[in-house]
């Protein structure tokens, strides 16, 4: 590093000024429009010497009398303006339509002119992120960046997977990293393993979903390591920066209000066949078979009663003169109390439980500038209402930033965030009581009325539900009344966090910046989670509680200055201190609760047992410097070294370093001036970068399970740890042409790239008969190879006008190339023997099951007319890798009405789902009471003509022709392999869809005091065009993590419709 | 100007000093929530625990054996009663508590005994032999489980890719290992005291005691396959196995969750109504008028009814599991003087020198087991006297008349039985009609030995003769 300050010191040298009789200037550049033109270059013609305006377009600089400066900046036509006597200089600058180039925020928060750069970046507007106001900034950003694939779980306020260019790492975090002027923030998840395996639990969130939305400015992308290099560790599965909000001259106050409604898609719910009821079949008493044969009324005969015990629906067929007592028969409070009723499918199936989302946003915002700083202050509220009855999650959202200029060359800021999150009735997921759509997806019975359930319920506030454990009896057995499940059993959480920074800028020269910055990150977060008595899961109260806070310190020199007038240089040396502290407690009641309703610890039936605790800190230390040319706005080069020592790998192995290299040239400089090409810039990029460990990954400690009866237990934990580790590393190259027509009409940005992780840090999963689960090694080698394309045009455009195009999509090829010793690594198991792998040679992400025994292609069916499958769950039947994404958004403006739509593509991938294996077993879905092909009833009797022959080949290869009873079990799990529940996972999506009309400024000068006044009407998740997964939503995931493609228990996509106000003052 | 660059780099060193400062950011990365080092005994009682929970759970995720024995048949999702082994992935599962939950702590208990000098020497000898016994007997479950399984390379983070072991060749080190720690044991001292968990008094003299039925029960195993050696064992073990009645190696189950009888969560806990008896068991009680019913099940209309054995059978139709199951410190048996003397039957059957007559250690299993369960001395004088259950009387061979009786013996006790009717082949039990294999003998290996320790997996398929629940352990010949 020593040497690396050196490099510096002497360039800095070499680049020293002379100085004559100087006085300063200063000034502002403006666009035609006199709004200020922030980064432009000013420089005295004929030297060295230059600076750059700041974000109101405010510059100062020491030149003589009779200098001239040069002022450029990307999208303006440059200017020479005389200093000449005067000490204020104001400069409009003309529009360049032939090179107008957007400003991309880099690491660091450095803003760099697009062309400047030689790696992949991607902006999203305000405009764009917020046209439907989604109340998750993560969200926001699905199909709006090329080679970024986001999954969200269907739940209210669940967790966000956000991935750039593929997964890197085997079994480590593949999250973007969030960054928030210029500091990270935490995303972490606290779902447990279970949520994530689809066992159970409620999906929390992630934090980044702390960050408002209307306080964003811009969000940059940067997807490659050569961007994302000076950030160390966590970027190098790439960035997201988001800059917030800055004051703009004067004084302006923006108020947002909106509010959206949300109603369930019925494309990604079940359908229930309405022509058998509940059972699993025959055996049941009455003289058919399909009921509970018992004396209800007392006179003597035996009556027929509705299966209440069973969950499935293979039982009686509907007939409305059949009279039956049902559930409600045995409840006194019922008006069908010891009454029969007809046999028949329910009026209400379980989608009457969804309710109408809604939420309402409000927002406003102050702020304003002068030539002595600026501030900024923001609240919002959003209030959402999900679609499950009781659920509610309220966001409170304060920002504060402000700047001051303490002297001429000394500035302060700081910017506060505060968040807090309240949150209610969360779904449960996963495959689980707490989950009604596991309950209604696989566990149904067709002649239950969910909204009798409901008024049942609400009657007395007691556990009714459909599901007796016997016939009259008044506790459930496998199911809760729906209800009960939303309101009694329900959890609550909440989040207060604060984040924020304070820096002191000091302009040491014009060409250098000297930037001290603390920025902390703190959170508290709470989740209680309840099982009433009465409940089918033992009642218990839990209550988990975690802080997160991390402190960094940063110092930075930031060098800009032009060794000739050609050679421009720009370089940064910084050190950056990052601690990091996490705690967290979980306690719970033991063996039950004691008096209803009290939802405390003291209610603990028996003793407690000891609460689970986490502990971790961690400390990563780094320095860096970076070192940017530029030769006549033609040829571009970055080079960036960073170097971390990290507190969580062992002493010796725990430093390593960061280089990057990156080439822009834009070739259009050298071309002769044509009316079509308007920019070609070529760029090219290699970089390397390290990764840390997690905490606590070197050293083993045992497990305290609670003690019997003073005997104290003890065992070894199922990972064993590794003290030997190395970091991981990521190295990487990327190529990209950058191209643009017709003065920006059309353009294009093409990528590729490359990126090996090698040593990858894994807690492997091994052979259990070592006596480990998993067993913590750096190992494997995974490649991420892409193309990225992203195409904007603007075919049409008038005075009042215009239509513009914008088109991503990319296609992420990974390849496991090595495994340490292994062929195969697991990365998830779940239920139905269900295994999702990384193999050798293929893509990351390979299901792996039962499959059918197959003869020259077709399916193999056995003498008794079933499927063969394989005894072995080891074969590869999935894959869950999309081949493609791709998204494309329109914008038409017509004067001021703008609407806008965005439809969002993935092709490829599977899934498997585990809602099906049982819903198709249970006989709810209509595909198990279809005619049969001889035209017959499929359920009835064989001897009825009734049965299904199963489309496959015999063991020697004929059609088979052997008929089978369609039964509990014949399209579900029981007679068929895992294969058969494997669907592809491709979609179209209607993304979003708004239509924003602004009032005319003619209109809004008559109107004081507005400024500006748009309303808009929007609609999210509005058409799902095509999709190959029954009855559910194929974009719907269990939680944030590497685990994707097996789907339990999922909820249906929500079509949200709102309407929004802004007023501009 | 040059100031300037005075401050720069003197804040450039400022950052260097402030980074790479001497402090040691790597003691950081400790947990001081969790201890790094524990007790040996604290790691054994653990391990013994996860055993007893393995052996004694009727979860469908892990212990289905009542089940398979049919004793028990499920309510409404009948699939483990038909031997769907892959959707819960209980192979996985019961491997699992075997070796990573129980075998695993073992092994780290006589490491951390081995280093420990502050223990006196006789009692960590015998604290040894009793983490060592444990050690066998959770081997030899998994033995009788799956059949060839990784052994001798085992229980080791550097062996990723375990070789399976030959089963019959694991058995015969197994008993050499019980040998050994029967002469280590001393009964002049203590062992792992109160954290021996398995008996309360007479420590060391009862471990030898259940060390010899352990042995005796590993010894009849192998008489099919290897007579002669069975038959070394065999009486060598008896003369130190439980010889008394109401002798017994239990697990103490506690009334305080988590540690109450894993029955006890399933069957009552869960609010659930999984299980009803199974007419193959309760039918053949009802015919012998046995006076365990009362224990064993509830009345349905005053009589003992079974669910028809891998078919729905409505909870309410049927005899339910009896009260004393739904105890929550109901102990965990690993082994009693019933199974012992089952033995013995069997011994003196094949000609072995263990003393008394075939007909009074059937009688004494069977006497024990009753008064066991709460029955009188006078019904089991009334019951030994019936013609269908007197030994003398009684249908069928010796393997049939003992088979049927450690059948009904063995209730609630769903692993043993399933050995002891493997062993036996009496009961003869039918799988049912839509049952997803044949009657099975023996688990198939997990589903993550398939995908992680692939090659070994496919060597030890091919080497029992095929990865089916219906290939036979070496043991059981016929």
């Amino acid at each position: 590093m020593k040497r690396a300050l050196l490099f510096f010191t002497m360039l800095m040298v070499s680049v020293t000024l002379t100085y004559a009789q100087q006085r300063q200037v200063t000034g502002k550049v403006t666009g035609p429009d006199g709004s200020p033109v922030p980064f432009a270059t000013v420089q005295i013609k004929g030297t060295n010497t230059g600076t750059t305006t700041d974000q109101d377009g405010f510059f100062k600089l020491n030149a003589k009398p009779d200098a001239v400066l040069i002022v450029r900046s990307v999208g303006y036509v440059s200017q020479n303006i005389p200093v000449g006597t005067s000490s204020t200089v104001t400069i409009a600058l003309k529009s360049d339509d032939q090179n107008l180039q957007e400003v991309v925020v880099t690491a660091l928060n450095v803003r760099r002119n697009k062309n400047e750069l030689a790696y992949s970046a991607q902006t999203v507007t305000p405009e764009e992120l917020n046209r439907t106001r989604d109340v998750n900034i993560t969200t926001s950003l699905a199909g709006k960046v090329s080679g970024l694939e986001i999954r969200k779980n269907n739940t209210l306020g669940g967790s966000t997977n956000i991935v750039l260019r593929g997964a890197k790492s085997l079994t480590g975090n593949n999250q973007a990293l969030f960054v928030v002027d210029g500091v990270p923030i935490d995303n972490s998840n606290t779902n447990t393993t279970d949520q994530l395996k689809g066992l159970g639990g409620y999906d929390y969130g992630n934090a980044a979903a702390d960050i408002n939305p209307d306080d964003v400015e811009s969000v940059s992308v940067l997807k490659g390591a050569a961007a994302t290099a000076l950030y160390g560790s966590r970027a190098s599965n790439g960035v997201v920066m988001i800059t917030t909000k800055k004051g703009s001259r004067g004084l302006g106050v923006t108020f947002n209000t909106g509010v959206n409604v949300g109603k369930y898609d019925p494309s990604t719910f079940a359908k229930y066949q309405n022509k058998y009821g509940a059972g699993y079949g025959t055996g049941y008493g009455s003289p058919d078979g399909y009921f509970y044969y018992t004396d209800v009324n007392g006179d003597g005969v035996d009556d027929r009663v509705v299966p209440v015990t069973e969950d499935a629906s293979y039982g009686g067929k509907f007939d409305p003169n059949l009279q039956v007592y049902h559930w409600d028969a045995f409840y006194d409070k019922s008006p069908y109390y010891m009454k029969t009723r007809p046999w028949v499918a329910a009026s209400n199936n379980p989608s009457a439980m969804f309710e109408t989302a809604v939420g309402t946003n409000n927002s406003i915002s102050i702020d304003g500038s002068s030539d002595k700083g600026y501030f900024k202050l923001g609240y919002s509220k959003f209030i959402d209402k999900g679609i499950m009855p009781n659920s509610r999650i309220a966001k409170d959202l304060i920002n504060f930033g402000a700047s001051y200029n303490l002297s001429s060359k000394l500035t302060a800021s700081a910017s506060v965030n505060s968040t807090i999150i309240d949150g209610l009735g969360r779904y449960g997921t996963g495959y689980d009581s707490k989950n009604l759509m596991t309950n209604m997806r696989q566990w149904w019975e067709t002649n239950v009325d969910v909204k009798e359930q409901k008024e049942m319920y609400l009657a007395e506030k007691r556990n009714i539900t459909w599901n007796q454990a016997d016939v009259g009896a008044l506790n459930p057995i496998f199911w809760d009344n729906p209800y009960w499940t939303r309101y009694e059993n329900y959890e609550t959480d909440g989040r207060t966090r604060h984040f924020g920074n304070i820096s002191l800028n000091y302009k040491a020269a014009d060409w250098l910046d000297v930037i001290g910055r603390v920025s902390l990150d703190t959170y508290n977060e709470h989740q209680e989670e309840r099982s009433a008595i009465g409940s089918i899961d033992p009642s218990k109260y839990s209550e988990f509680k975690r802080s997160f806070s991390e402190y960094n310190y940063d110092l930075m020199l930031n060098f800009n200055k032009n060794i000739t007038q050609d050679l421009t240089f720009k370089g940064i040396l910084g050190g950056n201190v990052r601690q990091t502290n996490v705690n967290s407690i979980l306690s719970s009641t033991n063996g039950g609760l004691l008096i209803p309703r009290l939802y405390a610890l003291l209610n603990t039936a028996n003793p407690m047992e000891a609460p689970t605790q986490i502990a971790t800190r961690e400390e990563v230390d780094g320095v860096y410097g970076s070192a940017d040319f530029g030769f006549k706005e033609l040829l571009f080069l970055d080079l960036t070294l960073r170097r971390d020592q990290s507190s969580t790998l062992p002493k010796g192995n725990n430093s390593y370093y960061y280089p990057s290299a990156s080439l822009g040239f834009v070739f259009s400089k050298l071309l002769p001036q044509t009316t079509w090409l308007t920019n070609g810039k070529l760029r090219v990029n290699w970089a390397q970068v390290g990764n840390t460990a997690p905490a606590l990954y070197t050293r083993n400690y045992y497990d305290v399970p609670t003690g019997i009866d003073g005997v104290p237990l003890a065992s070894v934990g199922g990972t064993k740890y590794n003290p030997d580790l190395k970091p991981e590393k990521t190295k990487s190259f990327e190529t990209g042409l950058e191209m643009s027509f017709f003065g920006n009409r059309l353009g294009f940005d093409a990528t590729y790239y490359k990126q090996n992780t090698v040593d990858q840090i894994v807690p492997l999963p091994v052979s259990r008969s070592t006596g480990y689960d998993y067993k913590v090694i750096n190992a494997g080698d995974i490649q991420n190879q892409g193309i990225e394309l992203s195409v904007f045009g603007t075919p049409i455009k008038t005075k009042d006008f215009s239509w513009t195009i914008n088109v991503n999509w990319s296609r992420n090829r990974n390849k496991v190339v090595s495994l340490p010793g292994i062929d195969k690594l697991q990365l998830g198991d779940y239920q139905g023997g269900i295994t999702v792998n990384a193999v050798l040679g293929q893509p990351y992400g390979t299901i792996t099951g039962s499959d059918f025994i197959y003869k020259d292609g077709q399916k193999v069916v056995d003498a008794d007319g079933y499927y063969e499958f394989t005894n072995t769950s080891n074969h590869t039947i999935g894959n869950v890798n999309p081949d493609w994404i791709g998204s494309i958004s329109n914008t038409l403006k017509y004067k001021n009405l703008a609407l806008s739509f965005l439809v969002d593509v993935r092709h490829g991938g599977d899934m498997f789902s585990l809602d099906m294996y049982y819903g198709l077993a249970t006989g709810l879905l209509p595909e198990t009471a279809q005619l049969n092909d001889l035209g017959n009833e499929s359920r009835a009797p064989l001897s009825e003509g009734g049965g299904i022959v199963l489309p496959g080949v015999t063991e020697d290869g004929k059609p088979n022709t052997t008929r089978i009873a369609n039964e509990y079990g014949t399209y579900g799990y029981y007679y068929n392999p895992d294969k058969a529940f494997v669907y592809d996972a491709s979609y179209i999506k209607l993304r979003e869809l708004s239509l924003t009309y602004s009032l005319p400024t003619s209109v809004i000068s008559h109107i004081n005091p507005f400024k500006g006044v748009d309303i808009s009407l929007t609609g999210r998740n509005l058409w799902i065009i095509h999709k190959n997964l029954p009855y559910a939503d194929p974009d719907d995931a269990l939680s944030s993590g590497n685990s994707q493609g097996f789907t339990v228990g999922a909820y249906p996509a929500v079509r949200t419709f709102g309407a929004n106000l802004r007023l501009r003052f | 100007m040059k100031k300037y660059i005075i401050y720069g780099s003197f804040a450039a060193m400022g950052i260097l000093s402030t980074v790479s400062c001497t402090k040691n950011i790597t003691d950081l990365n400790t947990d001081p929530t969790k201890p790094a080092a524990v007790s040996s005994a604290a790691l054994y009682a653990s391990a013994t625990k996860e055993m007893a929970d393995a052996i004694t759970s009727t979860n469908v995720n892990l212990g289905i054996f009542r089940l398979i024995v049919q004793q028990w048949t499920e309510t409404t999702y009948i699939d483990e009663s038909n031997y769907n082994l892959v959707t819960r992935t209980i192979p996985d599962n019961f491997w699992d508590a075997f070796y990573t939950d129980a075998l695993m702590d073992l092994n780290e208990a006589k490491k951390v005994l081995e280093a420990d000098n502050n223990t006196d020497a006789t009692v960590k000898k015998n604290m040894l032999a009793q983490i060592d016994v444990m050690s066998v007997y959770g081997t030899s479950v998994l033995v009788n489980t799956f059949g060839n399984v990784p052994y001798s390379s085992s229980l080791n983070s550097d062996n990723l890719f375990n070789k399976y072991d030959d089963a019959h060749t694991i058995y015969t080190d197994l008993i050499k290992r019980l040998n050994a720690d029967l002469a280590n044991f001393d009964e002049s001292a203590t062992g792992m005291g109160s954290s021996n968990m398995l008996f309360s008094s007479n420590e060391i003299a009862n471990w030898k005691k259940f060390t010899n039925s352990l042995k005796l029960r590993l010894g009849i195993l192998l008489a099919d396959v290897d007579p002669a050696t069975a038959q070394t064992i065999v009486t060598e073990a008896s003369a130190g196995a439980f010889d008394t009645q109401g002798e017994y190696a239990k697990f103490p189950y506690s009334t305080i969750p988590p540690n109450t009888n894993p029955l006890w969560e399933d069957l009552v806990q869960s609010g659930r109504q999984d299980f009803v008896g199974s007419n193959t068991f309760v039918d053949y009680i009802n015919s012998v008028e046995d006076p365990r019913r009362p224990f064993y099940f509830t009345t349905i209309g005053g009589i003992y009814k079974g669910g028809t054995n891998g078919l729905k059978s409505p909870y309410a139709n049927f005899s339910h599991p009896g009260a004393l199951l739904e105890k929550k410190d109901l102990p965990g048996v690993f082994i009693d003087y019933s199974e012992v003397e089952f033995i013995r039957a069997e011994a003196v059957e094949r000609g072995w020198a263990v003393g008394g007559t075939a007909a009074t250690h059937y009688n004494n299993a069977i006497t024990n087991s009753i008064l066991y369960w709460g029955g009188t001395q006078e019904e089991a004088l009334t019951y030994l006297a019936r013609t269908d259950v007197n030994y003398l009387t009684a249908a069928g061979d010796w393997k049939q008349k003992i088979g049927m009786q450690e059948w009904i013996a063995l209730y609630n006790r769903g692993f043993d039985a399933w050995t002891a009717q493997r062993h036996l082949d009496y009961p003869q039990l039918v799988p049912p009609p839509k049952a997803q294999s044949g009657y099975p003998v023996r688990f198939t290996y997990p589903i993550e030995e398939q995908n992680l320790n692939t090659a070994n997996y496919d060597e030890a398929a091919s080497a029992i003769g095929g990865d089916a629940a219906e290939t036979k352990l070496f043991w059981d010949k016929f």
